[in-house]
């Protein structure tokens, strides 16, 4: 363990994770350009550095070095940088974290550069297979091949004494340690397990990174993170060796940052004063007004999904915003987290009573639809759907409705009738929302409170707006005369 | 205060052997249960659902999801249909807690189809053999309607009829310039306050919209307000929460027992008769799940739904359709059309909606997302609607099949095919055609068609063969002689007409048969 000079007052600790072949001395760059308030503590992952190789080298085992860490620190304030490997260490210790592991309070910030993501990571099987067989041909192939594995991820030379050091930690590195993150540690599924983080998190990604790069960072990590923000640099993969300064900034602001991070919706979407004053109305029964305020709560923006999985999640809430796209100009007006709901749906086994025979089981569906529409963004923009921009994604879902959208998963017409279901699941939870009903100016929740006898609408005067009715909100027609006006 | 339907504390012991059993308490099953216990018999009938009285109701569409019958099922063909909310409920009155309360009688000539044009096929018997019970019906749950009904001016409706809302008045004015007749529907509801024995006061209508979501003062006729109160007067029991799985047979063959689930544990109610009132898809299900009745190889064929076009179109005023009676205007022009290129007809009607069931057939039928679809969303108070009800053909292969996928109860899924035929089409055209001609004349612009199918018919078929049908023209099984069958399933055709009140009908009629009551 390394560590910087201690500051005192309430300094954050920030627990520095390196990436494969790399020890605490990668993060030595960074760590001095941090400046006061920060503290960081490099650590050797087992295998790596100083630390000898545990029993059996999996992420549980890397996380409970890590841990185990933290508590003995025992800071007030912490937080976790990973990079690469590092990165996927860090996820699984935050969700400790949040679990309420004993020790492990405190924890405040994530920062993730080039990071494993908690699915298995999309290596080119042929570059693992390569690297498994390094380091069995004595020191000088040992040597070459460090340098090799350095320089090919690094976007440019690094200077002679940081290349001489990491290639110097790559040689000391276990090589069981090694071989354990590529046939094991990298291939672990832990999306389930991590599922949607709440700690505040920036994740870096290099521009010049082939396989963890912006787009897989997108795709794959930043649906695990409610609060989470990318910054892209002008980097390859070992962004702390790289760009020790920018790396550090960007810390440094994200540390010093408070007050609102990114993410959905937080607080609840409301419909205007007026509306709610007619919810509270006797005109509404207890029954219908109890249901509307339950549908008024606020979504939880670490919603965590119970049937999907989180890329799945963040791959709807695109597909929502696309269908049904919500307009949050309004002061105090959110969006209706609908991906979420309709999770929440899925879990409760709440269907409508049916699906077409051609389809998988309503949760299945979801997912594979979603895979699918992710494969063919992959097949024919070359890019995950996640890193399309609306105008993509509306190509991509003109060809689903057209029954074009061919690529491994559901069949072109299973895809159509999947939208089709999307399309009335999105409707149904939107229209049903109070702040939608107000938009609408539906008057329809106001037939009857819970008066002994019900008063429902003037029959005589059915072409009137009745006083407590809403209005419609402005639109090119005329609007109706008030009963009694 | 609005009337209730109190369920009675006696229970029939499984072990006793009850006169009848009634499975189903919607539009078969309630008439036939009141039926029965009107003649003294010991009748037990097993709903699959809970009792709510009307007032627990709610004026919201995603709450009223509770009366639908939400157990998943499987839908093929090339227009695969809807369930869940396409007329299967679940609760103490079934699907008549959320109908739309639509009851237009059965014309004469589609019962005859198959005599006048050679195709489709006819039923048993013609309209006379049902007229009494139609009207006894109409009676029984008091339907309002027009004082004259410009398509049988004897008819004459117990009640005044209910309001109009805009979309009526709008269909109306534009039929009166068209020359199409139009007028008051006939609608299961009352307009005044009325008395209904064993239920109290059923209060007039107040125009509320909310039918499908259940009628909060009893106002709409549903076996709860009706036959069901009147049953229980009469010495019945309604046991709710019961799943019928199984029919046990003794050695003879005959039905005498019926398996059902109650709070998770199987139980048997030994019976000396079956009425199977659970709909076109329950009661084949059930049948095919215990092998029986199914020598003529018809149970689960011939499923048909109607023809249920709608066009939509804007207005520059406000509509809110979801106020007043949704359906409260009709027009039996169509059902034989001069120039008609099919066989078989329609009813037109207006319609009033509510906004979620509106946005789901946006979303679904005219296919629109993004910023189409809100902006169109946010019309709602200025759309208006006019719909159909079609006759539907028989086709053998357009049918009921048992899944490998089992549900809750523990049987497997049904899986309904169906895909519209020829005829259908070419009603949904002409439909189209007269329809969209119909909102040209009131003014509305931005029109568009849902092309839809509605109800659930067919798939235990009667008639006069025991090779080719499941029941014989009474209800009554040719295989198993105290089997009877009495809801949507036993239909022949489908009919112009919405199927509910001839639901009812055939109820008083295979419960008189029973007894003996009815002319040989």
């Amino acid at each position: 363990m390394q560590q910087s000079a201690a500051p005192a007052g309430d300094a954050i600790t920030l627990f520095c994770l390196h990436a494969l072949g790399g020890s605490a001395r990668s993060w030595d760059g960074p760590s001095a350009c941090l400046g006061d308030g920060v503290r960081c503590v490099g650590i050797d992952l087992p295998g790596f550095g100083d630390t000898p190789m545990p029993g059996r080298h999996e992420v549980e085992q890397l996380a409970d070095h890590v841990a185990e860490l933290v508590r003995v620190a025992a800071p007030v304030r912490w937080g976790l940088l990973g990079n690469s490997m590092g990165a996927k260490v860090a996820l699984a210790v935050a969700r400790r974290a949040e679990d309420g592991e004993a020790g492990l309070s405190g924890l405040e910030r994530l920062v993730l550069m080039a990071g494993s993501p908690p699915s298995p990571e999309p290596i080119p099987e042929e570059r693992r297979r390569e690297m498994l067989q390094w380091f069995r041909d004595g020191p000088a192939r040992d040597r070459e091949q460090a340098r090799i594995f350095v320089a090919a991820n690094v976007s440019s030379p690094l200077p002679a004494d940081r290349e001489q050091a990491a290639v110097e930690d790559v040689l000391r590195a276990d090589k069981r340690a090694w071989r354990a993150w590529l046939t094991v540690g990298a291939a672990e599924d832990w999306q389930q397990r991590i599922g949607v983080l709440r700690t505040p998190a920036l994740v870096l990604a290099g521009r010049a990174d082939a396989d963890l790069g912006p787009d897989a960072q997108r795709a794959l990590m930043l649906p695990h993170l409610a609060h989470g923000r990318l910054l892209v640099l002008d980097a390859g993969h070992l962004l702390p060796l790289e760009r020790p300064k920018e790396v550090a900034d960007a810390v440094a602001a994200f540390v010093r940052k408070d007050g609102a991070f990114p993410g959905v919706a937080a607080g609840p979407v409301l419909p205007d004063e007026a509306y709610r004053a007619f919810i509270a109305s006797d005109r509404v029964s207890r029954r219908v007004r109890a249901a509307l305020e339950k549908r008024m709560e606020a979504d939880d923006p670490a919603y965590a999904p119970q049937v999907l999985t989180p890329v799945a999640l963040a791959l709807l809430r695109a597909v929502m915003a696309r269908v049904l796209p919500q307009t949050s100009d309004e002061a105090n007006q959110g969006t209706i987290d609908l991906a979420a709901r309709l999770d929440a749906q899925l879990a409760a086994g709440g269907g409508d009573g049916w699906r077409v025979a051609t389809l998988p089981p309503d949760a299945e569906a979801y997912e594979r639809g979603l895979r699918t529409l992710d494969a063919v963004a992959r097949q024919g923009a070359g890019c995950p759907f996640l890193c399309l921009d609306g105008a993509g994604q509306d190509a991509l879902l003109h060809e689903v409705q057209a029954g074009q959208c061919r690529a491994d998963g559901l069949s072109p017409h299973q895809m159509l009738a999947w939208f089709e279901d999307v399309r009335g699941d999105a409707v149904r939870l939107f229209v049903s929302h109070p702040a939608t009903m107000a938009r609408l100016g539906y008057g329809g929740i106001g037939n009857g409170g819970d008066e002994p006898r019900l008063r429902g609408f003037d029959g005589s005067h059915l072409d009137r707006r009745e006083a407590w009715e809403p209005r419609t909100p402005p639109g090119p027609g005329r609007v109706l005369a008030e009963t009694g006006a | 205060m609005t009337g209730i339907l109190s369920l009675p504390e006696r229970r029939f012991a499984d072990e006793e052997v009850v006169d009848v059993v009634v499975v189903g308490t919607g539009a078969g099953g309630a008439p036939v249960l009141a039926r029965l216990a009107a003649a003294g018999l010991r009748v037990v009938a097993l709903e699959a659902g809970a009792p709510g009285p009307p007032r627990d109701h709610a004026a919201d569409e995603t709450e009223a999801t509770e009366l639908y019958w939400l157990a998943e099922r499987l839908a093929g063909g090339t227009t695969p249909q809807p369930m869940g909310a396409n007329n299967s409920g679940t609760g103490v009155g079934g699907s008549l807690l959320h109908w739309g309360a639509f009851v237009p009688r059965p014309d004469a000539r589609d019962l005859r189809l198959r005599t006048e044009t050679g195709r489709g096929r006819d039923w048993p018997f013609g309209l006379d053999a049902l007229l009494p019970y139609l009207r006894e019906v109409e009676e029984a749950i008091q339907v309002s309607g027009p004082r004259n009904y410009p398509w049988d001016p004897s008819r004459r409706y117990p009640q005044p009829p209910v309001a109009r809302n805009q979309a009526a008045d709008a269909m109306a004015r534009a039929c009166d310039s068209l020359g199409i007749r139009a007028t008051d529907a006939p609608a299961a509801l009352v307009t005044r306050d009325t008395e209904q024995p064993g239920f109290g006061t059923r209060e007039s209508c107040i125009h509320c919209g909310a039918c499908h979501q259940g009628c909060r003062n009893g106002s709409k006729a549903g076996g709860d307000t009706t036959f069901l109160p009147a049953a229980v007067l009469d010495g019945a029991e309604i046991r709710p929460n019961c799943m019928v799985t199984g029919i046990e047979r003794d050695a003879l063959g005959r039905v005498s027992a019926v398996i059902y689930r109650e709070d998770g544990r199987e139980r048997r109610q030994r019976c000396a008769a079956l009425f199977l009132c659970a709909g076109a898809v329950e009661t084949p299900r059930l049948l095919l799940h215990a092998g029986l009745c199914n020598g003529s190889g018809q149970v689960g064929r011939n499923y048909m739904a109607h023809v249920a076009t709608q066009v939509w179109g804007t207005v520059d005023r406000e509509i809110r359709p979801n106020k007043g009676y949704p359906s409260s205007l009709i027009s039996e022009d169509m059902v034989r059309p001069a120039d008609a290129d099919f066989v078989g007809g329609y009813l037109v009607q207006s319609l009033g909606i509510m906004p979620v069931t509106w946005a789901n057939q946006v979303a679904r039928g005219r296919g629109l997302w993004g910023r189409g679809l809100t902006d169109y969303l946010a019309q709602y108070n200025r759309v208006i609607g006019i719909g159909i009800n079609g006759d539907c053909l028989p086709y053998e292969e357009n049918r009921l099949t048992l899944s490998d996928e089992l549900d809750e109860s523990g049987m497997p899924k049904p899986l309904i095919s169906f895909s519209a035929g020829e005829n259908e089409q070419r009603i949904h055209a002409h439909a189209e055609r007269v329809l969209s001609r119909i909102w040209e004349e009131a003014g509305a612009s931005d029109l568009w068609t849902l092309t839809r199918y509605a109800h659930t018919i067919g798939t235990c078929r009667m008639g006069p063969d025991g090779d080719d049908a499941v029941v014989d023209g009474r209800g009554r099984s040719f295989e198993i002689d105290n089997l009877w069958i009495c809801d949507n399933s036993v239909f022949p055709s489908a009919l112009s007409a919405n199927p509910a009140l001839t639901i009812m009908a055939l109820g008083l009629r295979s419960a008189d048969a029973f007894l003996g009551r009815l002319p040989a």
